[in-house]
């Protein structure tokens, strides 16, 4: 069962020169139940701008994409409640403690204060966010803070993870942590979308790979797919080469 | 969970959110608590203080020559003795004793070069006073009257006490030589002055206090709003945490109410805590003497009632303030935004403080100053009819829904959401614009509540003095109600890409459809008169909603009959329709249910016909009409409604004879108008009224089930 299609999707800014530009161009792909799709490129490509109009908060300039089967155009509120986006560089609340973020988040997906304390309880566990759970948000560390945001997304038990960047800037205990519970995840039937900068993190945890350049995609498949296509074994040689950018720099190190 | 359930989360989160901060609980609670007695202790300190000393400071006299020196010194000497006679007469522990002047005798005098030098010297303020006579010496006959030129800057506070020291000094003299020249010949002190004056000042007496305390107040809350306004929304943005809320299923709308409550929670917090903390200064701290003007007291009575009605101005601040922030993407942009809102608002605030501004015209409804005026006439201790305070309470209550409306069309817009996604000004660029069927309920409720004070403001610039003119009123209307309520609208429309068609209902309807809306134009006045008598009996009417009725059927006995109904019924019908059963209610329509659309929308019709008399009558004609708008899907039922409705309203002043067939009593009664109709006509009125709200109950195409928000495009699927 296909959990995500995007079709035809463009996005359009305005530029200062009274013209426009276009972030993300005709940009098409599918994901089926309980995979993790890869989204990858360099920066501009178009990623983050793909991952916000798939979670509804930016609309398309044209083309439609599809959540479980709900539009993201028409049917915004059904299209949020299946669906838990993290974001690149997202903030917590400063002043609230992790566990009172995660309760308020979970009341915000509509459950009642029982339910939401139980939820978060569980989800602290299951991140091992015990040890400072009491704390204020602004206290904890990147990598500490990464866990909450994480606990944050998923409060609602979404059939659909949208990730961007979730392992940006951390250390390896916490990546560690984050990567094994993305992959517990995809085992519990969940469907999840991925953008990330670590292609080595892409070849070991991705089902498929969708290679992003200026906003179109340039190749589509699983990792053996895209070795034949490129003739080249290392994911990032096979980008290199696909995006054309193989020849005036050498490989750029992952 | 429910609506109510959703905004007490958020409610309760961002409270605790803010009132964690640091920073909130300094502009909160330190400020009023601790700088404001300061700043009171301080400032009144040091007016007293000066005062105290300049009267106490040896005087420095000026003159122009060697012979007005000596007769300076010779009416300080006599003064000197007199004052000294006359204390030893009193008790030294009297009043009168202790507010014996002072007597000038430790004044120096400095002798000029010339009059020239001595003026030159004042304005340069190296010498306070300057006093010339005309001639050389003193007065020595009672045929005799020398004038006595008091030099002095009385602009500058040194002048103006030097000046009137020595105005008392000539005073005192005079006095004494009158009392001298009548004990003389033996003459009463009535031969010089028959009558005397006395000035019985019935002020109240927290005079200072009502000038003064409302626009602190105000600023006050207006502080205490900015700081919260801008944290949970530009703020929300700043830390990156709006993205992750803007995931939630959680209507925008919700968040931004939720919002607007805790920033309204805070500001009244605020104030509270300010009014507590002036009336605790003025109380603890010996002052009341000081600022009431005639020695009162505290009136915390009054206090406590300035309260009440700083919440709807709260409401207001923190709506609009809401509303400004959520434009902007951080704290820095946000501050720069809330500057010359501030001075916006200061303008109407400032203006309403005025001494001479009162509670009526324009000022009823303009935003801000009106409830700087209801407060400051309620501490003057005036009356203010309870219409006048309705008024008020409605006309902030508007334009603080609609500063709602447009933060939460504003809060969690892409552009604002993500500054690296196009510039600020992209949301007003025409080719980034979708087409959309209909207008937001922001952009509705935001023109509606501009075209309002600007409105009342018409109505009452062209309000006749003479009846010769009143007919002005109506040929000026007739002007600028197509322009208000119908080019701008659709002007505004047509930039922003909204299909004017839809908007405005520009269908033609079932036959059915116009049968409702002729059958409800034809029997709505029956129930409606029955409802005003009713309201008469309860509230009474006021002289002017009579005046105004009796002056514009005189009008309109003068007018040609067809002019009166082009006037009167199809102008308003056509253009009102246009801007509230379509502009507004499709507005409104595009995301609230049926009926609270419906009702918004007739609350915003009643509050545009000004009398507060005539809002239940109207709103409850507004009901109808957008019902039939509704139900049929085009404007044009409520049109002939409306049009009709009017025009038998016409005809009951132009042709009289067909009441009377119908058995009500003739208009020459003055009372007949608050009469109540014949039984039958009552009831036949209903029966028809009714008939016609059957007729329209059917709707007109098939539509999602009722209740459902109606976020399909237009209001039909045509």
């Amino acid at each position: 069962m296909e959990m995500v299609v995007a079709d035809s999707l463009v996005k359009a800014f305005p530029t200062p020169d009274g013209g426009e530009k276009r972030a993300v161009d005709g940009l098409s792909f599918r994901v089926g139940q309980g995979q993790i799709y890869g989204l990858l490129g360099p920066n501009g490509a178009g990623k983050t701008t793909t991952l916000r109009m798939l979670s509804g908060l930016m609309a398309p300039t044209s083309g439609t994409a599809t959540l479980a089967g709900f539009d993201v155009a028409t049917q915004p509120q059904e299209v949020k409640r299946v669906l838990g986006f993290l974001t690149a560089n997202t903030g917590l609340y400063q002043r609230l403690s992790a566990r009172e973020l995660l309760i308020y988040f979970a009341q915000l997906h509509r459950m009642d204060r029982a339910q939401a304390e139980a939820r978060a309880e569980q989800l602290i566990a299951w991140l091992g966010i015990e040890d400072f759970a009491h704390l204020r948000c602004g206290a904890l560390s990147t990598g500490q803070k990464q866990r909450v945001n994480i606990a944050r997304a998923l409060v609602a038990d979404p059939p659909i993870l949208v990730m961007d960047e979730p392992t940006l800037g951390l250390d390896v205990l916490s990546n560690r942590v984050i990567l094994d519970f993305i992959k517990r995840e995809r085992h519990a039937g969940k469907t999840i979308i991925l953008s990330t900068h670590y292609l080595d993190e892409a070849e070991t945890m991705c089902d498929q790979i969708g290679l992003l350049h200026d906003g179109r995609l340039v190749a589509e498949g699983d990792l053996e797919s895209l070795r034949e296509l490129s003739g080249e074994h290392r994911l990032s040689s096979i980008f290199l080469k696909l995006i054309h950018a193989d020849r005036p720099i050498g490989a750029a190190g992952a | 969970m429910t609506f109510p359930h959703r905004i007490r989360t958020i409610y309760v989160k961002e409270l605790i959110d803010i009132l964690r901060d640091r920073r909130t609980l300094i502009a909160m609670i330190v400020v009023p608590i601790v700088l404001y007695p300061l700043l009171m202790l301080g400032s009144v300190q040091a007016v007293s203080y000066q005062h105290e000393s300049l009267e106490q400071e040896a005087l420095r006299i000026g003159v122009a020559d060697d012979a007005h020196r000596r007769m300076v010194t010779q009416l300080i000497h006599a003064d000197r003795v007199a004052l000294d006679e006359r204390k030893a007469t009193l008790d030294p522990e009297s009043d009168e004793a202790k507010g014996l002047p002072t007597p000038l005798d430790d004044a120096t005098i400095e002798v000029f070069d010339s009059l020239a030098d001595l003026q030159r010297a004042i304005r340069e303020r190296a010498i306070p006073v300057g006093v010339v006579f005309d001639g050389e010496t003193l007065v020595d006959s009672i045929e005799r009257q020398v004038k006595v030129h008091v030099n002095a800057d009385y602009e500058e506070p040194r002048g103006t006490s030097a000046g009137r020291r020595v105005e008392g000094l000539i005073q005192r003299t005079n006095e004494r030589l009158q009392e001298a020249r009548l004990h003389e010949r033996g003459l009463p002190k009535s031969f010089l002055e028959p009558y005397t004056v006395e000035t019985v000042d019935l002020s109240a007496p927290s005079s200072v206090l009502g000038e003064v305390l409302p626009l602190i107040l105000i600023l006050m809350t207006i502080t205490g709003a900015i700081y919260p306004a801008i944290d949970l929304t530009a703020g929300e943005r700043e830390r990156g945490t709006l993205e992750s809320l803007m995931v939630c299923p959680v209507p925008v709308i919700d968040l931004i109410v939720g919002k607007f409550l805790v920033v309204t929670t805070v500001a009244v917090m605020g104030a509270a805590l300010n009014l507590a903390s002036v009336t605790a200064t003025v109380y603890f701290g010996g002052f009341d003497k000081v600022i009431a003007s005639t020695g009162g007291h505290v009136p915390i009575g009054k206090m406590l009632f300035i309260l009440l009605a700083l919440i709807p101005f709260a409401v207001l601040m923190s709506a609009i303030m809401i509303a400004v922030c959520s434009y902007a993407r951080t704290f820095k942009e946000a501050q720069n935004y809330v500057t010359p809102v501030i001075l916006a608002v200061l303008i109407p605030g400032g203006v309403a403080a005025l001494p001479a501004t009162r509670l009526e015209g324009i000022m009823l409804v303009m935003p801000v100053g009106n409830m700087v005026l209801l407060a400051k006439e309620l501490l003057l201790g005036a009356a203010v009819p309870p219409w006048q305070v309705v008024m008020v309470l409605l006309s902030t209550t508007f334009y603080a829904g609609a500063a709602v409306a447009v933060a939460a069309g504003i809060f969690g817009k892409e552009s604002v959401v993500f500054a690296d996604a196009g510039s600020l000004s992209g949301s007003f660029a025409r080719k980034m614009m979708k087409p959309s069927p209909r207008p937001s309920v922001s952009m509705s409720l935001l023109v509606t509540a501009l075209l309002f004070p600007t409105w009342f403001f018409v109505q009452s610039a062209l309000s006749p003095g003479l009846d010769e003119a009143a007919a002005g009123q109506l040929y000026g209307t007739a002007w600028l109600m197509p322009l208000l309520f119908v080019v701008l609208p659709v002007g505004i429309l047509l930039y922003w890409k909204v299909d004017v068609v839809r908007t405005f209902g520009l269908r033609v309807p079932r036959l059915r459809h116009w049968a409702a809306g002729a059958l409800v134009g034809l029997s709505a006045w029956a129930p409606a008169h029955e409802l005003n008598v009713l309201q008469e009996s309860v509230l009474g009417v006021p002289e002017t909603v009579v005046r105004s009725a009796e002056r514009l059927a005189e009008v309109v006995k003068l007018l040609p009959p067809a002019t009166a109904i082009l006037l009167l019924a199809l102008l308003p019908a056509v253009c009102e329709e246009l801007l509230f059963r379509g502009f507004l209610l499709s507005g409104l329509g595009s995301s609230m249910r049926k009926w609270a659309a419906i009702v918004a929308a007739a609350a915003v019709f009643g509050v545009f016909h000004f009398f507060v008399f005539r809002f239940a009558v109207t709103a409850g004609l507004g009901v109808i009409l957008g019902y039939l708008c509704w139900q049929s899907r085009s404007i044009l039922p409520a049109m002939v409604t409306h049009a009709v409705h009017n025009t038998v309203g016409l005809l009951s002043v132009i042709r009289p004879e067909w009441l009377r067939w119908i058995g009500v009593a003739d208009d020459a009664d003055p009372q007949a108008e608050w009469a109540h109709l014949p039984l039958p006509v009552v009831l036949v009125g209903s029966a028809v009224l009714l008939l016609g709200l059957y007729l329209a109950s059917r709707p007109a195409d098939p539509q999602p089930a009722a209740g459902n928000s109606l976020s399909l495009p237009g209001r039909g699927s045509e």
